[in-house]
């Protein structure tokens, strides 16, 4: 709607604009026809005045001689102008034409920012605090109080209260906020969240510098899927710009196919595709292999399993898995993934290995209503004799799956035999 | 005549051309109505104290032979929330002497925010109906004057304080008078 607005309004402002310059000519043809009829006037007039006799012939003749000279000169002049007019007239449509096109694009490619994202106005606006949300705020911090007089060393306390009472103070990291994340950070010099207030506290008492620095620090020292690094980077961004610093260079991401190899791997045949994804992970793996185990490689074997996880070579996933597991323990949604491997390898009917219980195990910790491990670890308490726990885990599925879902029957069957 | 007639109107936007251009290009803040106090003695300070049992706020405190800030604020005035960490640090790291005024604001309602927000000022007054605030030229809140040690006014910041204004302010800070 806003854009046919606009392009009407255009196209009205171009109308209005190239009116003038397609008349002109027509507005030239009138003046010598007025002026044609203003002498044709005089000259009547100069007849009647000599009928009345207010003229002599002489004066008469002399009068009509001189307008004729001046129609003649009026002629004469409106066939000389057209060639400097129209010479004038003939360049200047098709000169403004191509000019102010071209002058507006370059502005634009000047100004202009076409990959600027929209702002919804929705996304702007920020919630503002809630009276209930100020209550909860002063109640956790009465809380967090009352911990730490019980226990001061609590580090998830200290960092925690100044965390709140930041919140308090709408955002900004008061003195005695700063005191306690200090020490937080002294107790526990990995303690993400009071790293972050304090490069904020630093920030906002006008030193930048170090709060990029504490920040950058932070950074590196999180893990690459830690849920704060985009606001982290955020902040880092904004502080940057508002203290007129260089932005801060983003981390060097892992090393990963090219945008020349990805595209050069959609111009292959299925086939050919095959062998040369096949050739990457095999040289993947080479190289991890060859590498000594450092923290940095529980990327690429992640990715190593994840690509063979894909492929279905589910033993070598398993292993890749293993070994990003051994460099930093695997969250839960790569554990889901690793189990997930484990137990594509079992035959039907078969108990799943140690290893997979091991995993399925740690994947239900970290997700009691995991469906898969709720499944294969009953199946492996039935195998082992243990009945009343497969039954157990297998009704906690039950009651998890929905009532038209096709395994359902086959799990009643189960449980039945198990009892 | 005509002729001239005709360019008229070209010429004014040329000349109104000219002028957004350079008030676009030429770094000047419009919105700046400069200070007339800046280079003069510091105009009279008579404030009562925002804390109970203090003595009020008087002409004294900016004559003490150090350079003295005086900070025009109120607990309403969100440019004053965020300009206040640096006062914190400025008291904390430069030893600043930090005079503070609550203008056109309840005492109450400016010790609470005090109180949620820290205290870096050596001395608070209020100035509730905003009289004291016509001697100093004040044109809202918040603004800053820098008082050298004899009591001439070296800086007048109107608007908050920034990371920026740190490094004029901090040298005549450090140097004294």
């Amino acid at each position: 709607m806003l854009e046919f607005l606009l392009a009407l309004l255009t196209t009205a402002t171009v109308a209005a604009l190239l009116a003038p310059l397609l008349r002109r000519q027509i507005v030239r043809r009138d003046r010598l026809a007025s002026d044609t009829a203003v002498y044709r006037d005089q000259l009547a007039e100069v007849e009647r005045e000599r009928g009345r006799g207010a003229l002599s012939v002489a004066e008469a003749d002399a009068a009509r001689t001189e307008i004729e000279r001046r129609l003649l000169a009026a002629a004469d002049r409106d066939k000389a102008e057209p060639e400097a007019d129209a010479s004038w007239h003939r360049f200047l449509v098709p000169a403004m034409c191509l000019l102010i096109p071209l002058f507006a694009l370059g502005l634009y490619l000047r100004i202009g920012q076409p990959g600027l994202p929209a702002a919804p106005f929705v996304a702007r606006s920020v919630p503002a605090a809630t009276p209930d949300q100020s209550r909860d705020v002063a109640q956790a911090v009465a809380a967090l109080r009352a911990r730490l007089a019980e226990k001061p060393d609590d580090v998830e306390a200290l960092s925690a209260l100044g965390e709140a009472l930041t919140h308090q103070a709408d955002g900004v990291v008061t003195a005695e906020a700063q005191g306690l994340l200090r020490r937080a950070l002294e107790k526990n010099p990995d303690d993400a969240r009071a790293m972050f207030y304090l490069g904020l506290a630093d920030a906002q008492g006008g030193d930048s510098r170090a709060a990029l620095k504490r920040w950058g620090e932070l950074e590196q020292r999180s893990p690459p899927n830690a849920p704060w690094l985009a606001t982290l980077r955020e902040e880092m961004q904004r502080v940057a710009r508002a203290a007129g610093l260089p932005a801060p260079a983003a981390p060097t991401p892992p090393p990963g196919p090219t945008q020349d190899q990805m595209q050069a791997m959609q111009n292959l045949s299925p086939a050919d595709r095959q062998q040369a994804i096949r050739g990457m992970v095999e040289g993947l793996e080479a190289r991890l292999r060859a590498s000594s185990g450092k923290p940095e490689d529980r990327d690429g074997w992640l990715r190593l399993a994840n690509a063979r996880r894909v492929l279905g070579e589910n033993d070598k996933a398993v292993e890749a898995y293993a070994k990003a597991d051994a460099l930093g323990t695997l969250e839960p949604r790569l554990l889901a993934d690793w189990a997930e491997v484990h137990v594509r390898q079992l035959q039907p009917g078969t108990a799943p290995s140690a290893a997979a219980v091991a995993v399925l195990e740690r994947l239900e910790k970290a997700e009691p209503r995991n469906a898969l491990a709720l499944f294969y670890l009953g199946a492996a308490d039935f195998a082992r004799g243990d009945k009343p726990s497969a039954v157990r885990r297998w009704k906690t599925l039950l009651a998890l799956l929905p009532a038209d879902a096709p395994i359902r029957a086959m799990l009643e069957g189960k449980i039945k035999e198990a009892e | 005549m005509n002729r001239t007639l005709f360019l008229l109107p070209l010429m004014m936007l040329v000349i109104l051309a000219g002028f957004f251009g350079w008030s676009l290009l030429s770094g000047r803040d419009p919105a700046s109505i400069g200070s007339v106090m800046v280079g003069r003695a510091a105009p009279r300070l008579s404030a009562p104290s925002l804390r109970e049992g203090e003595p009020a706020l008087t002409e004294a405190l900016l004559r003490t032979g150090k350079p003295v800030l005086v900070n025009f604020f109120a607990s309403w005035c969100a440019p004053c929330l965020a300009e206040h960490p640096l006062f914190t640090r400025l008291k904390e790291r430069e030893g600043a002497t930090i005079i503070g005024i609550a203008w056109k604001d309840k005492p109450e309602a400016t010790r609470a925010w005090l109180a949620r927000l820290g205290d870096p000022f050596a001395k608070a007054g209020y100035d509730t109906d905003g009289k004291l605030a016509l001697d100093w030229g004040l044109s809202g809140v918040p603004e800053t004057y820098l008082i050298d040690g004899n009591g001439i006014v070296r800086l007048h910041f109107r608007g908050p304080i920034t990371e920026r204004d740190l490094s004029v302010i901090l040298p005549l800070l450090r140097g004294g008078s």
